[in-house]
């Protein structure tokens, strides 16, 4: 309807697609350039794209002259700062017509087989990499042209390796905490699971949380420069704790990621963008002071059959969860002086202070504290998440 | 300027209490009226979210512990419909997926956590097998919250919806819901969590809100005790499982927390929320940890407290075997007190002192007959004084008074002084007291004594007491130099006397003993007590003397014996002599007399006659106010009638010494009087075989002697007064039938009272004179109307 309206004036044919197998093929969500949700179908990498063209012509029994049509397959990325290029790293062509005239209604059968499609659709603030069909009849003065998106989605397989990130930060004397996260790479629907021990704390904590934060670099060589943007973007912020723990303590993190909008892990797509994620660890004390600590993961989309043979065979009755706290965690002596093993623990990082690192986390701290940028499922009205 | 907020008049801390929590209040009313719509009309997420802004009220920080329990009683009271809420819907197989997954999205931990549980709650009432998992992991999820007063409030719905669904399944049962093991794990766990919040409130905030802040934790401690409460409504804790997990789980948290309020509080709540059968197979471990609590923790509350809970066990239980024979209950106190001493240096002697009470209290109501238990508390209390290195225990200190309980204890309990005389360590623990300390004590025990109206039947015992009470029987070292208030001393005194009169034996060698024994003790009191003291042994010795002249036909040395007694008295009385007193020993040795004279044992005219003379030195040299002179002679003479002992050859010295020294009075009506009273020897007075003298004419010598002393006197007041008590004295004589009486001299000594009267002053002793003569006369008037049958005549008579 949007195109029509736009290229309707004077047009005299609708062009129209239907993708094969359009009942039963997945369609998943994609935001577009303005934010608001389109939905599409989905396809992987090497499934091949088919439908047919149907093209109608407005008024019947008028013919229609034309130097030939085409149906192209293209994957492209956008800079949204540099309108003029698109930058296209895969392109088919396929003809469907040679030059002629139409007489009646027409379609056409096309085919793109096993296409290659590398990357996956997304759309972020300064770059959207795009799949979609573009039908075309050419014309002596005006084309009619046609395009139809669709969303790709790359699936990985299971991580080979996937270490737990464990390190020890602080301030020093005044605060030493261990945290751990189950993996380092983690599938969108998957849990993170974690605890963080506190070895050492002069400082009076308020409260603690952890923020997912994407970051999206995108420019020539992905480094900052003067032709590329680096953008954060805080998906999710999740208190872990309230309120000030004692040396000794030991605190359970566990987030579950499935809820929030997360894409996977993008590096170096093409040359042109990047979107990374990390844990950022908060702490804020009681003069509103806070120290945090940013931790990458790697995001992965996982595929759909596994999961749901998984989920069966772990949970026989209904709804088991499978992330429920085991009875063997590790715990901490509480009475063991933990500030000996600090001081012989030279890894210690340093947590940063906000004020430390001003350009590092000037994104993320509109995110953090602008209520708006995070959402969850359940806190859908804003109110819910402002302090 | 016009702002409301400057005009408005400020708000007492209370006031904006109540308005803080008023507007919380109103916020849980709104989302909870919405969220039971919502869940009305199937809206679940809606529900959800209406839920997790009404516990977003929990995150305040601003109210003090009553008005946030106010809000969380206000919640916790709407969650139930969404619990029920969700219930419904599960058990109409409307399966909410993952439900425990989606409310964990919350971004605020408090209100995650509350929904958590409720709908943790719910997953495991509909479907059993989730529930040790469940519960494992509610309770390890809310170590988010560390706020200690959000976290306690937490923890405590935690552990107040899982009340009716903690697995309590015999422990090795096969159940996939899991055993009691599991539960009491669950518990511990967060008993431990909720603890360490409690005891870390201590630690935040300003030093200066310290006080504010015990009464904050006083208020909430009943949170942490309901893990308690909890761990003790299990009914597959048995006692093999809560010596071996139960017991030491809360143990090591109360230790290990090293906050003095929660150590004593936590230890008052094992003793009262555990079956006392479990505490007395597990004594030894309570007890150990009683050793390793803070200093500041009042130990020795806690211990009492126990002690006796088991007491009153113990004699509940009597009648179905009471405390078990295997357990050496007084033993295990025994050693644990000396351990918990041992171990807390910094202990206030006095509250070492109370442990020893409540042990002998242990002793006293479970082993009322084991008399060693209690020796062996005052031996380990001696033992405690000796490693202080106390010398003396000051009366105004509180480990006098603590002391002073324990001393008490035996001597309330057995109400019998002699069972406490068997303490071995009874009178080297009194010596720790200072003399005040000492002397309580001492009258406490005497009081005992008189009450109970115990007898002391040995020398030794009577020897034992009287050290005991030492400090009313003599001047102690350590006394203080002012005097006492003599009318306490005279009550004092006063006690010990009434003691003597119970150290008695029914043997009267034994007797004699006890006398000499207390005797030997008693003259060492120096001037002021032997006045109170000595005459009820003198008289005891009296009493002695009449019980061998009974048992004569039994004991053929009885005289000898007697006399010994009398030299004993004698040598007593003296003591009192050389004390610079008069007129007691003046009657104790006229008392002496009369016994003498009726007991009659051999050579006892000897004694009398000693006794009497000695009476009589008295009288002349230490007695020289004339109305005692006078008082001493009347007592002499009464002496004198009664006796019957002297042969005429002592006798006759007595009477002529008597009336001689009654002339010899300084004043006038003295004299007379002293003669008139004479008379009496003449008269009644007996001889050696016991009959009554009647010397007619001595008597009426005596009675014109007198006569003519008051013709002498010069106030003729005086005078008046004497003529007519002289006439009574004539009139006694003439009706007694002594015929040197006549009625011309009673006539003549009437009319001499008519003539004078009148010229007497009108006053009161005037008119006392006329209305004792009248009287006089009034009698005769009667005897002449109607004379008695055998009497005198009284014919002649003038009135």
């Amino acid at each position: 309807m949007f195109q029509q309206s736009l290229f309707g004036f004077g047009q005299s044919a609708d062009i129209d697609v239907v993708l094969d197998g359009v009942e039963n093929r997945k369609s998943a969500d994609i935001k577009t350039e303005e934010g608001k949700k389109e939905r599409h179908l989905l396809y992987y990498d090497g499934e091949t794209v088919s439908g047919k063209v149907n093209i109608t012509l407005k008024k019947p029994g008028s013919k229609l002259e034309h130097q030939g049509i085409k149906i192209e397959f293209i994957g492209q990325i956008d800079l949204f700062y540099d309108r003029g290029n698109h930058h296209e790293f895969t392109s088919l062509v396929k003809d469907l017509a040679r030059p002629g005239e139409l007489m009646q209604n027409t379609a056409y059968g096309f085919e793109f087989l096993n296409v290659e499609k590398p990357f996956e659709s997304y759309t972020g603030s300064n770059v959207r990499l795009r799949y979609f069909l573009r039908v075309t009849i050419v014309r002596r003065i005006s084309d009619i042209v046609k395009e139809v998106d669709i969303v790709v989605h790359t699936l990985s397989s299971y991580p080979d390796t996937n270490n737990s990130i464990k390190m020890e930060v602080g301030i020093e004397d005044c605060l030493h905490i261990e945290f751990e996260y189950n993996k380092s790479k983690y599938h969108l629907k998957d849990v993170i699971v974690g605890k963080i021990y506190f070895l050492l704390v002069r400082i009076k904590i308020k409260h603690m949380e952890i923020a997912i934060i994407k970051r999206e670099t995108t420019g020539s060589g992905v480094s900052i420069g003067p032709n590329s943007y680096l953008e954060n973007e805080t998906i999710a912020k999740y208190e872990i704790m309230d309120g000030a723990p004692v040396k000794g303590e030991s605190i359970p993190i566990r987030v579950f990621l499935a809820g929030y909008d997360l894409t996977p892990t993008m590096r170096d797509i093409n040359k042109k963008f990047s979107v990374r994620y990390y844990l950022n660890l908060v702490l804020m004390d009681d003069e509103d002071r806070r120290y945090f600590k940013q931790q990458e993961i790697t995001l992965w989309r996982k595929g759909e059959k596994s999961r749901k043979g998984g989920g069966t065979a772990q949970s026989p009755t209904m709804n088991m969860p499978s992330h429920l706290v085991s009875g063997d965690h590790i715990r901490r002596d509480p009475n063991v002086d933990s500030d000996a093993d600090t001081t012989n623990a030279p890894s210690v990082e340093s947590m940063k202070r906000e004020i430390d690192s001003p350009s590092e986390v000037r994104s993320s701290d509109a995110g953090l504290d602008g209520s708006s940028a995070v959402q969850s499922p359940l806190e859908a009205n804003p109110p819910l998440l402002s302090d | 300027m016009f702002r409301s907020s400057t005009m408005a008049p400020q708000m007492s801390p209370q006031e904006e209490q109540e308005k803080m929590l008023d507007e919380a209040l109103g916020i849980v009313k709104t989302q909870a009226f919405q969220m039971k719509r919502a869940l009305d009309s199937g809206k679940l997420m809606d529900g959800l979210k209406n839920a997790s802004t009404m516990l977003g009220e929990l995150r305040t920080s601003l109210l003090s512990p009553k008005s946030y329990y106010e809000l969380y009683m206000a919640i916790t009271d709407e969650l139930r419909h969404l619990e029920l809420h969700l219930f419904d819907e599960f058990q109409k197989g409307r399966k909410v997926t993952d439900l425990y997954e989606l409310v964990q999205y919350a971004g605020n931990i408090v209100p995650r956590l509350y929904l958590l549980i409720t709908v943790g709650l719910v997953y495991i009432k509909t479907n059993s097998c989730l529930k040790r998992d469940l519960l494992r992991d509610l309770v390890e999820m809310c170590r988010g919250v560390q706020h200690p007063l959000r976290g306690l409030f937490l923890r405590n719905y935690l552990l107040q919806v899982t009340r009716n669904i903690l697995p309590d399944n015999p422990e090795g049962a096969e159940e996939s819901e899991g055993t009691v093991r599991d539960a009491v794990d669950f518990v511990l766990m967060n008993f431990a969590e909720m603890n360490k919040l409690w005891v870390r409130m201590q630690h935040q905030g300003h030093s200066r809100d310290k006080e504010r802040r015990e009464r904050e934790r006083e208020e909430l401690k009943i949170l942490v005790g309901t893990n308690l409460v909890r761990l003790s409504q299990l009914e597959n804790v048995n006692l093999d499982l809560y010596r071996k997990l139960v017991l030491p789980g809360i143990l090591e948290q109360v230790v290990s927390c090293r906050d003095a309020i929660a150590q004593e509080y936590l230890m008052e709540c094992i003793i009262q929320v555990f079956p006392d059968e479990f505490h007395l197979q597990t004594l030894n471990a309570f007890l150990e940890s009683c050793a390793q609590l803070q200093p500041g923790v009042n130990v020795k509350n806690v211990i009492i407290s126990l002690v006796d809970r088991l007491a009153t066990f113990s004699q509940r239980t009597e009648s179905s075997g009471g405390i078990p024979n295997d357990v050496k209950l007084f033993d295990i106190f025994s050693e644990q007190v000396a351990s918990v001493i041992q171990s807390r240096q910094d202990m206030p002697p006095e509250d070492m002192v109370s442990l020893e009470v409540s042990l002998v209290n242990l002793a006293h109501k479970c082993y009322a007959d084991r008399v060693d238990y209690v020796d062996k508390v005052l031996g380990s209390t001696l033992h405690i004084f000796e490693k202080l290195n106390v010398e003396r225990v000051s009366y105004e200190s509180a480990v006098s008074r603590e002391l002073m309980r324990l001393m008490k204890i035996p001597v309330d309990q057995y109400n019998n002084i002699i069972t406490v005389l068997k303490l071995q360590q009874y009178a080297p623990l009194l010596e720790y007291f200072d003399y005040r300390g000492r002397k309580s004590l001492a009258a406490y025990v005497i009081v005992n004594i008189l009450e109970n109206d115990t007898l002391i039947p040995t020398p030794e015992q009577v020897d034992t007491i009287l050290t005991m009470v030492a400090s009313l029987i003599s001047d102690q070292p350590d006394q203080p130099h002012e005097e006492e208030d003599p009318e306490d001393f005279a009550e004092e005194q006063g006690l010990v006397g009434r003691l003597i009169h119970h150290l008695k034996s029914d043997v009267p060698d034994q007797q004699y003993l006890i006398l000499s024994a207390a005797r030997k003790h008693l003259g060492a009191g120096g001037n002021r007590r032997i006045k109170f003291t000595l005459p009820p042994i003198v008289f005891q010795a009296y009493q002695l003397a009449y019980k061998y002249k009974s048992l004569k036909d039994q004991d053929d040395m009885w005289e000898k014996k007697c006399q010994k007694i009398f030299k004993f008295c004698h040598q007593t009385i003296s003591a009192l002599m050389k004390a610079e007193l008069a007129e007691l020993p003046l009657r104790l040795f006229l008392q002496g007399a009369l016994a003498v004279g009726r007991i009659q044992f051999e050579d006892y005219e000897t004694v009398a006659y000693e006794f009497i003379s000695q009476a009589f030195s008295i009288y002349e040299d230490e007695i020289s106010d004339s109305k005692a002179q006078l008082a001493a002679m009347t007592l002499m003479v009464g002496t004198f009638e009664q006796l019957a002992c002297l042969s005429e050859e002592n006798a006759e010295p007595v009477r002529t010494q008597c009336t001689l020294a009654a002339s010899k009075l300084l004043k006038k009506p003295d004299q007379c009087r002293g003669v008139a009273t004479c008379c009496h020897l003449f008269w009644s007075g007996k001889t050696i075989t016991g009959e009554e003298r009647h010397d007619g004419k001595r008597v009426l010598d005596c009675l014109k002697k007198g006569v003519r002393i008051a013709n002498q006197c010069m106030d003729s007041s005086v005078q008046v007064q004497l003529f007519v008590e002289l006439l009574n004295h004539y009139l006694y004589f003439y009706e007694k039938g002594n015929d040197q009486v006549t009625v011309q001299m009673l006539n003549h000594l009437i009319s001499k009272i008519h003539e004078e009267l009148p010229n007497l002053e009108t006053n009161e002793e005037t008119e006392q004179i006329s209305k004792h003569f009248s009287n006089t006369l009034e009698h005769l008037r009667n005897r002449m109307e109607s004379p008695e049958a055998d009497g005198v005549s009284y014919e002649g008579l003038v009135l």
